[in-house]
């Protein structure tokens, strides 16, 4: 006989919990408030939202329109700003509905995934606005040169270059490393454990 | 509506509480975390609960809620691992009519579970509770002949650390 069989007996002979838990009891924690890692990702989700489109409140928009037009920016301005609404409510529908799919009645390989995507749905729009970021930057840093050509040496054009680029780099550098915290925090055991059952299927 | 729902989900839950009692056991390794997990179980039972359909068994869909839960939902237990105190499961599952022996081989059982990894833990306790392997492996998501593979490597494991 197989040693777990032994085991088995008295793992299906073990007597019920002592401390059963009432319907009161239940009623309650049925009721309560959830701290699955599922609501958690929704809330940073919709922080991260918010504070990404946020950004503009903290800038002195008659002063950053008058720069554009000194610039010769307007458009381009105009433009991307369009498209980066139109994406921002791709990216809400998005995780809205990868969200409310999420279900634990699905088995535990779909359910990961699907927590997976929604998590990466975000990311996903943060790296684009990081992008959106850096696009911007460089198209400020080329139409302040060209505004300014006569006036600048080329020692003062590439000191400007520089300092831009490690001002972009750094900027994204920092979000970069806090994004591999809360994603590390969030969804390390959650990773593990997608690996080990994923690993197996490609066997 | 809602009421006559709830009551039928109270009743099941309330009969069947003892299949999360068990889940939490292998997942947690206090009194505060098994508390904390199955209070998180019930809210994820409780908000599926209007989706089941009743086409499985009651028992069916709470395995595969209450797991999906220790799995992928729930965090906190991870802190803890390998610092079970074996008097608190001891004491859960003492009973004047368990016999002696078989108590000590559960309390062996329960520690060699602790040891495995999440997925393995799943299909130790699925393989415990008399799963077929259709079952499990609609359970897991992974193809049958996956299951019987991964599921021969955690016994293997099991058996090693209960017979060194």
């Amino acid at each position: 006989m197989d040693i777990l069989d032994n085991y088995k007996k008295a793992w299906e002979n073990q007597p019920e919990e002592n401390e059963r838990v009432s319907v009161g009891e239940i009623y309650k924690m049925a009721h309560s408030r959830s701290s699955s890692i599922v609501k958690w990702i929704f809330i940073i989700g919709i922080l991260e939202f918010v504070v990404f489109n946020s950004l503009y409140f903290f800038t002195d928009m008659e002063e950053a329109h008058r720069q554009y037009q000194e610039l010769g920016l307007e458009n381009f301005v105009l433009y991307t700003q369009i498209i980066a609404y139109a994406i921002l409510f791709y990216f809400l529908v998005m995780f809205y509905l990868n969200y409310k799919n999420i279900s634990t009645s699905d088995s535990t390989r779909v359910l990961m995934r699907k927590i997976i995507r929604t998590r990466r749905t975000v990311r996903n729009y943060v790296l684009f606005n990081l992008g959106y970021i850096a696009l911007v930057m460089i198209v400020f840093t080329i139409a302040s040169i060209n505004v300014n050509m006569e006036d600048l040496n080329g020692k003062q054009i590439a000191l400007l270059i520089g300092a831009m680029s490690i001002f972009t780099f750094l900027i994204l550098g920092v979000m970069f490393l806090f994004y591999q915290l809360i994603y590390g925090i969030l969804l390390r055991k959650l990773r593990r454990n997608y690996k080990e059952l994923a690993k197996l299927e490609d066997e | 509506m809602q009421k006559e729902l709830e009551k039928k989900f109270l009743a099941d839950f309330t009969k069947n509480q003892n299949i999360v009692h068990k889940i939490c056991r292998i997942y947690t390794s206090s009194a505060d975390a098994h508390n904390d997990l199955f209070q998180e179980i019930t809210i994820q039972l409780w908000k599926n609960y209007p989706k089941f359909r009743g086409d499985s068994k009651f028992s069916t869909w709470m395995y595969r809620v209450a797991l999906n839960t220790s799995i992928s939902l729930y965090r906190k237990s991870t802190k803890r691992i390998n610092t079970q105190n074996f008097n608190d499961v001891a004491y859960k599952v003492k009973s004047t009519e368990y016999d002696d022996t078989e108590e000590v081989q559960l309390k062996a059982l329960y520690e060699a579970i602790h040891k495995l990894s999440d997925i393995e833990k799943a299909l130790i306790f699925l393989y415990l509770e008399n799963k077929s392997y259709q079952e499990i492996s609609e359970t897991l998501g992974i193809s049958n002949g996956n299951a019987r593979v991964k599921m021969n490597r955690a016994k293997e494991k099991l058996k090693n650390m209960l017979n060194p």
